[in-house]
């Protein structure tokens, strides 16, 4: 029993380190109950609200994909909605050619994930072993995604077909033939035993929540990890870095692909929330969107730009039945939050509630006597 | 035989309308660049600042030229005002000025938007235009070339002759050791963003005469504005900015007439990440190098 829990405590401590703040038993209790209010929500809440915060989890997902490579990596891509609008894509043009012969999108989603990481692979390799300047690379990103929508945009000629799917120029992906199946909303299983996620109905929102968590989990491991360490150590000095013997091209290669994949993941979901995807996920709004989640959340830490990204999208949500103000004060919000908290608003909120915390325990500490002894036993020799 | 000069005609006026269009857009990105490092996302919009005040200006009976002079100034003052404001809190951090630009861009835009509403305006293209063979060409185009030429001219003469020039090129060789030797690294900065804006305002004013004017004007301009500039690169803007120019517009003229105008755009974004395999910080850097290279043997 008692093993039991300390390899629980040990497993618990891979997503702790100095890489995220929250890492103490008061952020993980506050986290659960979180975590337990979202699950609870759909049961709440009305169908139009849990359709809007399936959206906003979606966007966090897209969010942490842009925070891995710029935050802790130090790689900024101006352009990460492309590789979301590429997943969004890849899922769609799959999913409508094989949803009649498999009964699931399976395959479909793996591809969602698999074609942008691909894509990554390919610019990523020429970017990075030619060692581009940073500043060079994120305007190369915007470039190719604006680019991209260009292309999109131009594909209402009813030649651009492939197999079931006709890409439709602004009007978004649609079936070639009139006997040819919609976009499907995601479908997993084999066979006869398949679950279906309707995009509008709770069951998606489940889903999405299940993989939003399963995303930032992943990410709090990865950045704790040995390779974590190395991507810092690649943003803070590239040079030093490469002393010690690490080949830094490859590192950003690896974290290039491995965000491009998670933004494709996310793109994978938006399209089967929506069952439509259209070329404006390429444009420059939908680009400076993500930056801004980030860089207002503060890019150095997952649990600020999930905050980040859920407050601005409510804020968005908000100001929209104001009338077309909504990307105004964004602008504005980047701006003043660049100005006043560089290192991001949720960032700065969160170190200050730890020093805080820290202080009173400290005090408590103080006034208790000696300090306990640490919860792991020393290893053996 | 008179087909066979149309088409040669053609192909040259192309390719200096092209080349045109990328210095013109591109001028005041890389002057800002090559001093400062700082590549102003928010171009887009000065020139659209541009762009409005020189529309106004000409409707409100301004001669056309004047009318683009004003456009220039106004973004001019506008850059400087950013500059100030903003831009200055982001110095020697590349990638948060970049962001910060972006956020500037997204308000001046979407303030535009607001204030003006999404309506569209033009001007008249002005000087008509004169024919070879079965081929017809606009003159203006060619004034549009002649005046990226004047103004890279301009911005030569500016950095080689004046003081403000002498200063600009301390602080672009070392901010640190400039400012040690008494120049104001803060004024030249101001001084250099303003100067960058104006040119993109006259680029503005000037692209106002053959395309409609909206507040998201300078997003079709800005892409390939960037592109030119990275190929480019800041070691030296001038020759950075004419060596990218010549080379992509030539890319972009003969792949667009080959296939279409898309296989252009990305023909030049693949023409650009070619170059950038041989050359990583751009043309104008590897020509310093070599002529150091070449120097210290």
């Amino acid at each position: 029993m008692r093993r039991l829990s300390l390899s629980f405590i040990r497993f618990g401590r891979a997503f702790n380190g100095p890489q995220t703040l929250g890492n103490s038993r008061m952020f993980w209790t506050c986290w659960l109950v979180v975590v337990i209010a979202l699950v609870a929500f759909p049961l709440l809440a009305s169908r139009y609200n849990v359709l809007t915060a399936s959206n906003f989890l979606i966007s966090t997902i897209l969010a942490m994909s842009l925070c891995l490579v710029w935050g802790y990596c130090g790689i900024l891509s101006l352009g990460q909605a492309a590789f979301y609008c590429i997943g969004g894509y890849a899922y769609g043009i799959v999913a409508m050619n094989l949803i009649e012969r498999h009964g699931n999108t399976d395959l479909a989603i793996v591809a969602g994930i698999l074609v942008p990481g691909g894509f990554a692979a390919l610019l990523g390799a020429l970017m990075f072993y030619s060692r581009l300047k940073g500043v060079y690379v994120a305007i190369l990103m915007l470039v190719t995604s604006l680019l991209l929508g260009l292309f999109m945009r131009q594909t209402a000629d009813p030649s651009y077909v492939i197999g079931a799917a006709y890409l439709g120029g602004m009007n978004g992906l649609a079936p070639a033939k009139a006997s040819d199946p919609s976009l499907p909303s995601i479908i997993l299983g084999f066979g006869d035993a398949i679950v279906e996620f309707d995009g509008r109905g709770r069951s998606f929102y489940w889903l999405v929540l299940g993989a939003a968590v399963a995303v930032y989990l992943g990410l709090r491991w990865i950045v704790n990890s040995s390779f974590g360490y190395v991507l810092v150590a690649v943003r803070e000095d590239p040079e030093r870095t490469e002393t010690f013997g690490y080949d830094v091209r490859l590192v950003q290669l690896a974290v290039f692909c491995l965000s491009a994949a998670i933004a494709g993941f996310a793109g994978t979901l938006y399209t089967a929330w929506g069952t439509y995807i259209h070329p404006d996920g390429f444009s420059v709004a939908a680009n400076i969107l993500v930056v801004i989640w980030v860089a207002v959340g503060g890019r150095k830490d997952l649990s600020a730009v999930v905050v980040g990204t859920i407050t601005l999208n409510w804020i968005s949500i908000e100001l929209a039945t104001w009338g077309e103000i909504s990307m105004l004060v964004l602008g504005v919000i980047l701006v003043i939050a660049m100005l006043v908290a560089p290192e991001g608003v949720f960032t700065g909120l969160g170190g200050a509630i730890g020093r805080l915390a820290r202080r009173r325990t400290r005090k408590a500490a103080l006034e208790a006597g000696p300090p306990p002894s640490t919860m792991l036993p020393r290893r053996a020799p | 035989m008179m087909d066979i000069a149309g088409q040669i005609v053609s192909y040259t006026y192309q390719y200096f309308d092209n080349c045109g269009f990328l210095l013109l857009s591109g001028i005041g990105l890389i002057v800002i660049y090559g001093v400062m490092g700082v590549i102003n996302m928010a171009h887009g919009e000065l020139m659209m600042i541009g762009a409005y005040i020189a529309v106004s200006s000409f409707y409100a009976g301004v001669p056309a030229p004047f009318a683009v002079g004003l456009g220039g100034v106004g973004a001019g003052v506008a850059g400087m005002i950013i500059e100030r404001l903003v831009i200055r809190h982001f110095y020697n951090q590349l990638l948060s000025s970049l962001v910060v630009t972006w956020g500037v861009s997204l308000i001046i835009s979407q303030g535009t938007l607001l204030l003006l509403g999404p309506s569209i305006m033009n001007m008249p293209t002005p000087l008509g235009s004169f024919s070879v063979g079965a081929f017809a060409f606009g003159v203006y185009r060619l004034v549009m070339f002649a005046t990226a030429v004047g103004l890279i001219a301009g911005v030569w003469a500016i950095f080689r002759w004046t003081k403000l020039g002498a200063q600009a090129q301390a602080t672009m060789e070392d901010p640190v050791m400039a400012s040690a030797l008494g120049i104001d690294t803060k004024r030249v900065y101001t001084l250099t963003f303003g100067l960058g804006s104006a040119l993109g305002g006259i680029a503005g004013g000037m692209f106002a005469m053959t395309a409609t004017i909206s507040p998201f004007f300078g997003q079709n301009y800005t892409p390939l504005a960037f592109i030119t500039v990275v190929v480019g690169g800041g070691a030296s803007p001038i020759v950075g900015l004419a060596y990218a120019g010549l080379y992509l517009a030539g890319v972009q003229t003969i792949s667009s007439n080959l296939v279409n105008v898309y296989i252009g755009y990305v023909s030049v974004i693949a023409a650009a990440f070619v170059a950038l395999l041989v050359m990583p910080s751009g043309i104008s850097d590897f020509v310093e190098q070599r002529r150091a290279r070449r120097m210290s043997r």
